[in-house]
């Protein structure tokens, strides 16, 4: 998941739309646009990756799609989490956190020790 | 999905506007962050859409393509197109003349028996008894016909005046021979033949008195506007009444070449002459074959039956050859190998075209991997991407194709003004479509086969790790890189070849055209004519036309010589058989060239006049007839110089009276393809009284000015003359050397287009190259790195692959100079000055070529080079 100044790590990307999507249903470049400012500009979601991702979680049923109309009248595709999405969102945090939290405390212990 | 793409430029357009950019500006830079992704509907797993739906989105979308990638879609075209049209022009050409049936029946069963002079080992003429007895002793063919190997002028009278019409004698069972009917009326028969006749100096055969005559379908449009109510017309050729029989075939060619009409002759009174049955060569013999019987066994049988021919009369035969083969082989002459330059030429372009186009969709391939990941990420099938790209280079095909085509059909337009004379007559210069669709599947499906195919390569699996590597701008593989340096070093090497080619063959016209014919050609006006024997019975009436034409040609304004002949310089066609005084008769051991020329012959062609005395008052008709030779026979004859004055028989008559020495002038080159000259014997046309009076007149000034005058002062003279062939020598002589010229000129266009294309190629390769690796570039200038140091690193990588490409060339040199070393004149085939020109002409485009991408790549800024990804 190309960005340009953080790596995501492998997974992460899935975690981030999938969370995007719990606060409701949004087209692909609102997604984007949403983690790109939540992170204030430090991560960039480049559409090569966010588009097959987005495919790939439909498949899996994640997330479902239909057509909308933007707060600008334009048509656009409208993704939202299926009720096993947001299992699958809940358990993925659950997990990003148990992993961030040892990673911050095994860093915080080898700086501490430096 | 296609929609959910645009929306997403859409938004980020907007946001761009939004952060101050222009409209436009926001749309380019959306779209360029995007890709080309947003560009393709992808087919995907969405199989409700049919396969036709899915043709006319492939053609849209390879259209889009082109028109997206401007420089890309314009080399490509252009590059296909000049491909296609040269190769498809000149394989019309070579089709024509070597490969396709000549326009008679069995056309491959047909054979020409060729005579001539040993020694020269030309193809010459036989004599009427040698056509006879091998007529009456060979059992292989079915018939064998003789006819007069030379076009001859005539005047046709119409009502709108006398017009000059070309024409040629056959005997009558000629077109029987050759298995061609008339189209309309019929062809000649035994009755049509005029006995009595005799063949007169220039290829006149006298009395001229056949009444038959058989039109040539250009005769007939030409002479007659193509009337159908033409058969059985009175027609008055030389101011003899005659009328037409039969016009032939628009097809057919005779192997005399291109006529307007012909009369009939036949062979019973000139073998009744014992003087020139045997003596005198001037019959062309073409015969057909037995069913069942070879070339061979005819050839062979011919063969036995001239050596006891020879064996018979070794007076006439000894000195001379003969050759039997087959009558394509003898149409196609000496056309057979500049054609095969040119066809080979034109194929080395042709792998230039394919080596281009190759390196062309190679870079487009690459450059749109990441697209290709994307889209085989987002599900598309793999064949579905070939059947994308196939598209996508069919629609290439069609436009480089179409454009092709017209430039097909221009050069075959341009080779018909220029090149007809050159080319054998039979020849049809029409597009091959065959041809033209082979060439551009050749070029297609070499450019997929090197240039597509690795883009494919990017297995499914690696589609994200493509989609990643190419958004950090990694440079491309090592495989692919070495394929295009293989590419652009093959295209070097072909153009080397090409250039040196066609620089030796213009080294050789230059040598040809430069080297002195030994006269002044400049400032001389020429024309000819013919006095009809009917008028002009007499050679007394004759020399007194001759002479009332020289006053009234001396007296027009700014004439300063006036001379006549038999033939023009760089023309003379007549040869004689010498024998010295006091030598047994040998039989025409040497041959010499012969013109009968007026006294002032030389001072107006201003030939140098080395020993004695040329033609004047004193060579009275009736005398000892006197002969001027050129320096080169008296060199060959009378190595001591004392050639003045000596008396030698000329001719196959042993009984014939001598002639006397009585001057030596310069050498003139009557074959501008030989450097050096034929020995050549004038006699003065006060003893000679051929009826063909060739006018040469020198003026001041533009000698064409001089004209209208000169044809006015013959119809004062006569009105039923018409003056013929008025042109001034230049003229004549580049109409001499256009079989020469025509090779040369194609060549190096062909040389030129290669330089082209082989400069395109390698600048395309570079600038592709250079632009992978800007972001590299902006790193090593961050760093630190001079630009010089940038432009190095560039010019080693070409450097090499042009020395690769050099040195294979030399390879190519040695296979196009076998090619066409028998097409040298005066220059040696590994000329160093040719091949010296060719490698800096080369090298110089390639180096211009490379400088451009070198020079940008320096120019780089760094910190819009690593910010571009």
């Amino acid at each position: 998941m190309g960005v340009r100044d953080f790596d995501l790590i492998q997974g992460t990307l899935d975690l981030l739309v999938l969370k995007c999507l719990g606060t409701g249903a949004n087209h692909g470049y609102g997604i984007a646009l949403r983690i790109h400012q939540l992170s204030d500009d430090a991560l960039r979601i480049e559409e090569g990756s966010l588009y097959p991702a987005l495919y790939r979680m439909e498949e899996q049923g994640l997330i479902e799609s239909e057509w909308g109309v933007t707060e600008n009248n334009r048509r656009a595709k409208f993704y939202s989490l299926t009720r096993k999405g947001r299992a699958v969102a809940d358990a993925e945090l659950d997990s990003w956190r148990r992993l961030s939290k040892a990673v911050t405390r095994v860093l915080r212990g080898l700086e501490q020790g430096a | 999905m296609d929609q959910e793409m645009a929306f997403h430029i859409d938004a980020m357009t907007r946001e761009y506007v939004r952060s101050g950019m222009s409209e436009a500006d926001a749309a380019r830079a959306a779209r360029k962050r995007f890709g080309s992704t947003f560009r393709h509907k992808e087919a995907g797993h969405d199989t409700r859409s049919g396969h036709l739906d899915e043709l006319v989105q492939d053609v849209k979308s390879g259209l889009r393509q082109l028109t997206g990638a401007p420089t890309f879609a314009v080399v490509a075209a252009i590059t296909l197109a000049l491909g296609i049209g040269v190769n498809a022009a000149v394989f019309a050409v070579v089709k024509s003349a070597l490969l396709d049936a000549l326009p008679y029946t069995d056309a491959d069963r047909l054979v020409r028996v060729y005579g001539g002079a040993r020694a020269q080992l030309q193809r010459g003429p036989l004599s009427a008894g040698t056509i006879s007895d091998i007529r009456e002793r060979q059992r292989s063919l079915a018939s064998l016909s003789a006819f007069m190997d030379v076009v001859i002028d005539a005047v046709f009278g119409s009502d709108s005046g006398p017009q000059v019409a070309r024409m040629a004698w056959v005997e009558h069972n000629f077109f029987d021979t050759l298995g061609v009917s008339a189209a309309r009326g019929r062809v000649f028969r035994r009755e049509d033949a005029l006995s009595g006749l005799t063949p007169l100096t220039g290829g006149i055969l006298a009395p001229d008195a056949p009444s038959a005559v058989m039109l040539t379908y250009s005769g007939w449009t030409r002479l007659f506007g193509g009337d159908e109510a033409v058969l059985g017309r009175d027609v008055r050729v030389n101011g003899i009444p005659r009328h037409v029989i039969g016009v032939l075939p628009s097809n057919y060619v005779g192997p005399m070449g291109a006529v307007d009409f012909y009369f009939a002759f036949d062979l019973g009174p000139v073998l009744g002459n014992v003087i020139v049955a045997r003596g005198s060569q001037w019959l062309g013999g073409v015969g057909r074959l037995k069913p069942g019987v070879a070339h061979e066994t005819a050839r062979d049988e011919i063969a036995a039956i001239w050596t006891d021919l020879v064996r018979e009369f070794p007076a006439d035969n000894r000195a001379l050859g003969l050759a039997t083969v087959p009558l394509r082989e003898a149409m196609i002459g000496n056309t057979r190998t500049p054609l095969l330059v040119l066809m080979a030429s034109a194929g080395l372009v042709l792998f230039i075209t394919c080596a281009n186009l190759a390196g062309a969709l190679l870079s487009r391939a690459l450059s749109r991997r990441k697209e290709f990941a994307v889209r085989a990420a987002l599900g598309a099938g793999r064949g579905r991407l070939v059947r994308q790209l196939l598209t996508e280079s069919v629609v290439l095909a069609v436009t480089g194709g179409v454009a092709g085509v017209v430039i097909a059909s221009v050069t075959l337009d341009r080779l018909g003004q220029f090149a007809a004379r050159a080319l054998p007559g039979y020849v049809t210069l029409s597009l091959d479509w065959g041809a033209v669709i082979v060439i551009g599947g050749v070029a297609i499906a070499t450019g997929l086969l090197f240039g597509a195919a690795p883009a494919l390569s990017i297995e499914r699996s690696q589609a994200q790790s493509a989609v990643r590597d190419d958004s950090r701008g990694a440079s491309e593989s090592r495989r692919s890189l070495r394929l295009r340096g293989v590419l652009v070093a093959g295209q070097m090497a072909l153009c080397l070849s090409l250039l040196v080619g066609a620089g030796l063959l213009t080294r050789s016209l230059w040598a040809m055209t430069g080297q002195s014919l030994g006269f002044e050609p400049n400032g001389v006006l020429t024309a000819a004519l013919q006095l009809p024997l009917r008028d002009y019975a007499t050679p007394e009436s004759r020399a007194l036309f001759r002479t009332r034409l020289e006053e009234e040609l001396r007296g027009l304004p700014g004439v300063t010589a006036v001379a006549t002949a038999t033939s023009i310089p760089t023309a003379v066609r007549q040869r004689s058989g010498v024998t010295l005084e006091g030598a047994p008769s040998s039989g025409g051991q040497t041959f010499v060239i012969m013109a009968a020329v007026s006294d002032d012959y030389f001072r107006t062609l201003q030939i140098p006049l080395h020993q004695g005395r040329t033609f004047g008052t004193q060579d009275l008709p009736n005398t000892p007839t006197k002969l001027v030779i050129s320096e080169s026979m008296a060199r060959r004859f009378w190595p001591d110089g004392n050639a003045i004055g000596q008396r030698i028989g000329l001719g196959p008559n042993p009984q014939a009276p001598l002639n006397e020495i009585v001057g030596i002038v310069g050498d003139v080159r009557n074959d501008r393809a030989r450097p050096d000259a034929e020995p050549m014997a004038y006699a003065s046309t006060r003893q000679n009284g051929a009826p063909i009076v060739t006018i040469l007149v020198r003026a001041d000034g533009d000698p064409l000015a001089l004209a209208r005058p000169m044809e006015r002062a013959v119809a004062g003279l006569d009105s039923g003359i018409a003056l013929q062939r008025v042109m001034t020598m230049p003229v004549v002589l580049g109409e001499g050397i256009a079989g020469r010229r025509l090779p040369v000129l194609l060549m190096t266009g062909f040389g030129v287009l290669a330089l082209l294309l082989a400069t395109v190629g390698v600048y395309a390769m570079f600038a592709s190259l250079a632009a992978a690796r800007e972001r590299e570039f902006g790193i090593r200038l961050a760093l630190g790195s001079r630009p010089g140091a940038i432009a190095a690193l560039v010019l080693r990588q070409g450097a090499g692959w042009m020395v690769a490409g050099l040195a294979v060339g030399a390879v190519g040199i040695v296979v196009v100079v076998r090619l066409v070393r028998d097409l040298l004149y005066n220059v040696s085939p590994f000329d160093p000055v040719t091949l010296g020109a060719s490698v800096a002409v080369l090298v110089a485009c390639a180096t211009i070529a490379l400088l451009i991408p070198v020079r940008r790549a320096t120019r780089v800024d760094a910190a819009v080079a690593l910010r571009a990804q």
